[in-house]
């Protein structure tokens, strides 16, 4: 093979991208019909009532919008704005104004000083799509003399397949996302994991995603967002403790126990909120294995255990007959309302406004009464939490999402922040607030309006900000990698791009043999059911690995690094095991909201050193081999290892250093050198 | 390009090579403080305390007190537990501590404990810093401050490492001090073998110090200079036989402290502190049993019974239990009503903790709860004491200040005041 001639036909290759990439375009994704069926296919317009789509061929059709599930009507409905971003532009503007004129009025001469290209290009793309660029990407941007490139390579990210992989990582994290859930980790949430994957590929806005969340019945088999409420089950109020800081940014974990000592909630806000849930019963179908399952199943419960012991299950059998009762437990783990139920106040309640043992009506923390008018609590929670009414769930996803962009938010904590902690810009949160309204809670959309603020495409502030000062956002914050990032990078550089197409868990098997209509199937239904859940019961969870244009093919033959397969940080296993790279890097354990680390250690860098991660780059499938195979000249070879792991020009000393190598070592320098760029602790950081 | 990384020439000769090498370079090479307002105050100081070493086991998730430590007769309360007599006439424990009931005239156990902690993040930030969490600062935890104040002790080998989590830092303090993370105590220190032989090794490291020091130059931040430090500390540790202090495979005996992460943590503890190492922290997690309490129990107080059981014993044979502290500490309490999973919530207003060997007088239980295990009687210890009193024995001033970068003063265990009665 003449690989010099490929190497120009990948230079062919990018022309042709690069002039495609003028045209404004969506990522394929995939579109569901009404009747079910599936078509792989990229947005192209929206035409009166029909959507027109390019197929993977390359030919386009136009599908009527009725015919798709609401939710893909609604995509095709909002990929419509995107490209005509007036308003995106003005707002960014906007803020740009605010947060210029404080920084003129504390007596600093503007932002940060513009990024340069090559600084631009990494920062995007370890922001927007998680991972590093590819030689070939940093080249794509870096030669381009388009004026609106840096616009149009944030449009092009903001639909790339990385996205949403990205923003999964964040979810993952602040909503502390687990693939085993229950007692002892017995019960597998990959339904509820595909579900958060796929609002996110969707861009399901976020108080739709939130909704779904607070509201969800059933268990998670029919209704995957009900893992949600099932996360915390067994412990009620620590959950309300969670919810109260992930969607309000108020940290009321003490006045479960006492009056809250410096803000204004009282131990019987606490509760009055939490009542929202009162009625709420968690695990609600538990008592099936003593055969209790109450009005809906018991029966069927009853005669399914008689028709198993007659059909197969010896009850002798002792791992037959647990992973009946285990399957039984399962689909019984649900969430449901009942009417009875109440929140009482503890036996030790010590606030004022109720007694120990009172019952306890829902009301809200911050005035404004929900509405129930016919609605579940759950339902008038879910309409408060998003109503105008309610002043912190807007400001706090935008304050979270400005955070993921400047990597500071504008008031802090982020899940505990009051009326007189520290914001130095407190007109550019009501903005930022008002603006995720404007665009009904389009993650998407938002972060297009940061990206393209002045300040976000400033170079990194110099100097770490002071904690106890506000910040004045003259660009962002200086940041090591997010766990997932550093991971998804490495990943990048030992296996190339095709990473970003690999996923990873299917839930829906476990959604089939999970959705159980008691009124309608019968018992011999029902326990086929069992029986395809038992034949694959060692396999749940197991990774499945669909190449672009397939939904679903098996392949579980993933090169893997110690316990933990080499794709995304995003498809593997939520969270990735202990003492694993990832975790070594900090991500979180998702006991506790937002718990990832970034801080650095032996281990870690020891990692990096010797470890399995830098015995992959030599491998014939790692990027930093290929690149390298397809250049020739010793300087357009220390340019392009610079552009594979650093994505930026070296400077001219690094140049010389580089040719140096190359003179004195050969080869064997080039690697040296590509060793030391991962070992100097820029890799790990975004500028 | 087969060559790249490249994998082959590993070899112990360059390895020894190495070690007299570091040895000279760590002559008069002392470790730069990166952070100029944290002044050394320690210069000079030697540990006077009689605990030179401490290991404090942090059982994350809230141990439950009445199952454990401070178990009642009501049997209402108790639920699957009861109570079992020990060495120690009148001092009783849980049924699941058949071992540590061998060793009850070593122990000095807490029933007093009491906090308004709820939360599981709260509180171990509490308990591990004896600091309330803030927003605008981070506490170092008690291995980091310890040698803040009492001064560097190893040459190579850290003074504080943590077994049971990937990831740590040194709080305000400078990132030198950063306990190091075992995550697996089986596993030792990964990646610890050098991949290539010596003077690429030099060359590369060489380069990559040099690229990074430009880099830090650019970004005054505390966590560029950290990799740094880290990128150091790494280098040396990898070119030392220390490294072995680690290796908990060498040890003959080990299954006495049982197989889980928890007995392995202790084992890899006892091994560091025959080694030097001045504070060891084993963080172990499953004692937040809100769901099926006796399940739970089963799982996890047999194993911490047979760790502590086999640390104890270890350290004795050693001679090392004198001069070395055991502090078992927990989020909180769990409540003496038994919830409708059968399980146990969080409870704050009353727990129990341990403190054991070096400087603690033993066979001792200080403090009491009323008879549901509900509300401290007498004598109430809260966290910062606690901590306070674990200062005390290793010797530290607790009236000795130092500051942040902020300018902001700290002393050790915040104020607490230490027990006299638990210390000799």
């Amino acid at each position: 093979m003449n690989i010099r001639y490929l190497g120009k036909m990948a230079q062919f290759g990018m022309m042709v991208a690069l002039s495609l990439c003028l045209l404004p375009s969506l990522q394929a994704r995939v579109w569901t019909s009404k009747d079910g069926k599936k078509l792989n296919a990229a947005f192209v317009a929206l035409d009166g009532d029909k959507v027109e789509l390019r197929l993977n061929n390359g030919n386009t059709v136009k599908v009527p919008l009725d015919r798709l599930i609401k939710a893909d009507s609604e995509a095709a409905k909002r990929f419509n704005g995107v490209g005509d971003n007036s308003l995106t532009k003005a707002a960014a503007k906007r803020i740009d104004g605010m947060l210029a004129k404080n920084l003129k009025k504390a007596g600093v001469k503007g932002f940060n000083e513009a990024l340069p290209d090559d600084l631009f290009v990494r920062r995007v793309y370890l922001d927007i799509i998680g991972r590093i660029p590819t030689r070939e990407e940093f080249m794509k941007f870096a030669e381009s003399s388009r004026p609106d490139k840096r616009e149009g390579l944030i449009d092009e990210l903001l639909t790339h397949p990385g996205y949403s992989s990205h923003m999964f990582n964040y979810f993952a994290d602040m909503f502390r996302l687990t693939g085993k859930m229950g007692e002892g980790g017995g019960r597998r949430a990959e339904p509820y994991i595909n579900w958060w994957q796929e609002q996110l590929e969707n861009n399901t806005p976020y108080d739709q995603i939130v909704t779904n969340m607070i509201t969800a019945k059933g268990n998670i088999g029919k209704n995957p967002a009900s893992g949600f409420l099932l996360r915390d089950a067994g412990m009620e109020f620590d959950a309300f403790a969670n919810f109260s800081q992930v969607f309000l940014g108020i940290d009321i974990s003490c006045a479960q126990c006492h009056d809250h000592p410096f803000a204004d909630w009282t131990q019987m806000d606490f509760f009055r909120m939490a009542a929202f849930f009162g009625n709420t019963q968690r695990i609600a179908g538990r008592g099936m294995m003593g055969g209790m399952m109450g009005k809906k199943g018991g029966n069927k419960t009853q005669e399914l255990v008689a028709y198993a012991k007659k059909n197969g299950v010896p009850t002798d059998n002792r791992q037959l007959a647990y992973n009946f009762y285990r399957y039984l437990d399962f689909i019984g783990w649900d969430v449901e309302d009942k009417e009875n139920l109440e929140t009482q106040l503890p036996h030790d309640f010590r606030g004022s406004g109720g007694k120990p043992g009172a019952v306890v009506k829902p009301r809200t923390l911050l005035g404004g009464a929900a509405k129930k008018g016919g609605k579940t609590r759950r339902e008038a929670l879910a309409d408060w939490m998003t109503s105008a009414d309610n002043p912190r769930f807007a400001m706090v996803i935008a304050n979270r999402m400005w955070d993921r962009a400047f990597g500071k938010p504008l008031i802090g904590p982020v899940t505990d922040f009051e009326k007189d902690s520290i914001c130095g810009q407190p007109q550019v949160l009501a903005f930022v607030t008002s603006e995720m309204k404007r665009v009904n809670y389009d993650l998407r959309e938002f972060m297009r309006i940061l990206y393209n603020t002045r300040a976000y495409q400033g170079l990194a502030t110099a100097e770490e900000p002071a904690t106890t000062k506000a910040y004045l956002f003259a660009g962002p914050v200086l940041r090591r990698m997010k766990p997932e990032q550093a991971w998804d990078s490495l990943m990048l550089l030992a296996s190339g791009p095709k990473i970003d197409e690999v996923k990873g868990r299917d839930g829906s098997f476990l959604r089939s043999v999970l959705t159980i209509d008691f009124e309608k199937e019968s018992v011999e239904d029902i326990f086929a059911k069992y029986q395809a859940y038992d034949a694959n019961f060692r396999r749940l969870g197991d990774i499945v690995v669909s190449e672009p244009g397939e939904l679903q093919g098996s392949a579980p033959s993933v090169p893997k690094m110690g316990r933990v397969e080499m794709i995304r940080a995003s498809q593997m296993v939520q969270p990735a095991p202990a003492a694993s790279l990832l975790d070594t890097f900090g991500q979180s354990d998702r006991l506790v909201t937002d718990e990832h680390s970034l801080d650095g250690s032996v281990p870690q860098v020891l990692a990096l050193m010797n470890g399995g991660v830098t015995e992959r780059l030599t491998g014939s499938s790692s990027k930093v081999v290929q690149d390298l195979e397809v250049l020739d000249a010793p300087d357009d070879k220390v340019r392009g290892i610079f552009f594979t792991m650093l994505s930026r020009y070296p400077s001219d000393d690094e140049l010389k250093l580089g040719m140096k190598m190359m003179e004195d070592f050969g080869d064997e320098g080039v690697s040296d050198l590509a060793w030391a760029l991962m070992n100097s602790p820029e890799f790990l950081f975004v500028q | 390009m087969k060559d790249l990384f490249n994998l082959a020439g590993k070899n112990e000769l360059g390895r020894r090579a190495f070690i007299e090498r570091a040895a000279q370079l760590s002559l008069g090479v002392g470790v730069a403080g990166m952070l100029p307002a944290v002044a050394s105050a320690a210069a000079g100081k030697t540990d006077t305390g009689k605990a030179k070493s401490m290991i404090y086991i942090y059982l994350s998730g809230g141990m439950t007190h009445l199952d454990t430590f401070d178990p009642k007769d009501n049997s209402t309360v108790m639920g699957p537990s009861e109570a079992i007599s020990t060495n120690v006439d009148g001092l009783r424990l849980g049924n699941h501590f058949t071992g540590l009931a061998k060793h009850a005239d070593k122990l000095a156990i807490i029933n007093s404990m009491t906090s308004t902690n709820g939360a599981h993040e709260v509180a171990q930030y509490m308990n591990r810093t004896g600091y309330a969490k803030r927003a605008t600062i981070v506490h170092p935890t008690l291995g980091p401050f310890a040698e803040e104040l009492l001064g560097k002790r190893g040459k190579i080998l850290p003074d504080s490492v943590v077994v049971g989590q990937s990831t740590s830092n040194a709080g305000y303090l400078d990132p030198s001090r950063s306990p190091l993370p075992i995550a697996d105590p089986a596993g030792g220190v990964p990646n610890s073998i050098i991949q290539t032989d010596e003077s690429r090794f030099e060359r590369r490291m060489e380069m990559a110090q040099g690229l990074g020091k430009k880099f830090a130059d650019k970004y005054k931040y505390a966590s560029a200079q950290s990799y740094v430090e880290y990128y150091k500390q790494a280098n040396k540790l990898l070119k030392s036989d220390d490294l072995e202090a680690f290796d908990i495979s060498q040890e003959a005996n080990g299954e006495k402290y049982g197989s889980g992460r928890l007995g392995q943590g202790c084992l890899l503890a006892k091994r560091l502190v025959e080694n030097g190492v001045r504070v060891i922290e084993v963080v172990a997690g499953g004692f937040d049993m809100h769901i099926g309490l006796d399940n739970a129990l089963q799982g996890r107080i047999p194993a911490l019974d047979k760790a502590l059981t086999a640390l104890i014993e270890d350290l004795e044979a050693a001679g090392l239990l004198d001069s070395t502290l055991i502090a078992v500490n927990t989020d909180f309490g769990r409540t003496p009503t038994i919830n409708m999973n059968a399980g146990r919530d969080h409870y704050p207003a009353a727990y129990s903790t341990m403190l054991a060997g070096g400087g603690i007088v033993g066979g001792q239980v200080y403090g009491s709860t009323d008879k549901m295990g509900k509300k401290v009687k007498n004598d109430p210890v809260e966290p910062a004491d606690f901590i306070a009193t674990i200062g005390y024995a290793m010797g530290i001033d607790l009236d000795e200040t130092i500051y942040s970068p902020t300018r902001r003063p700290f002393t050790f265990a915040n104020k607490g005041k230490p027990v006299m009665k638990l210390v000799s």
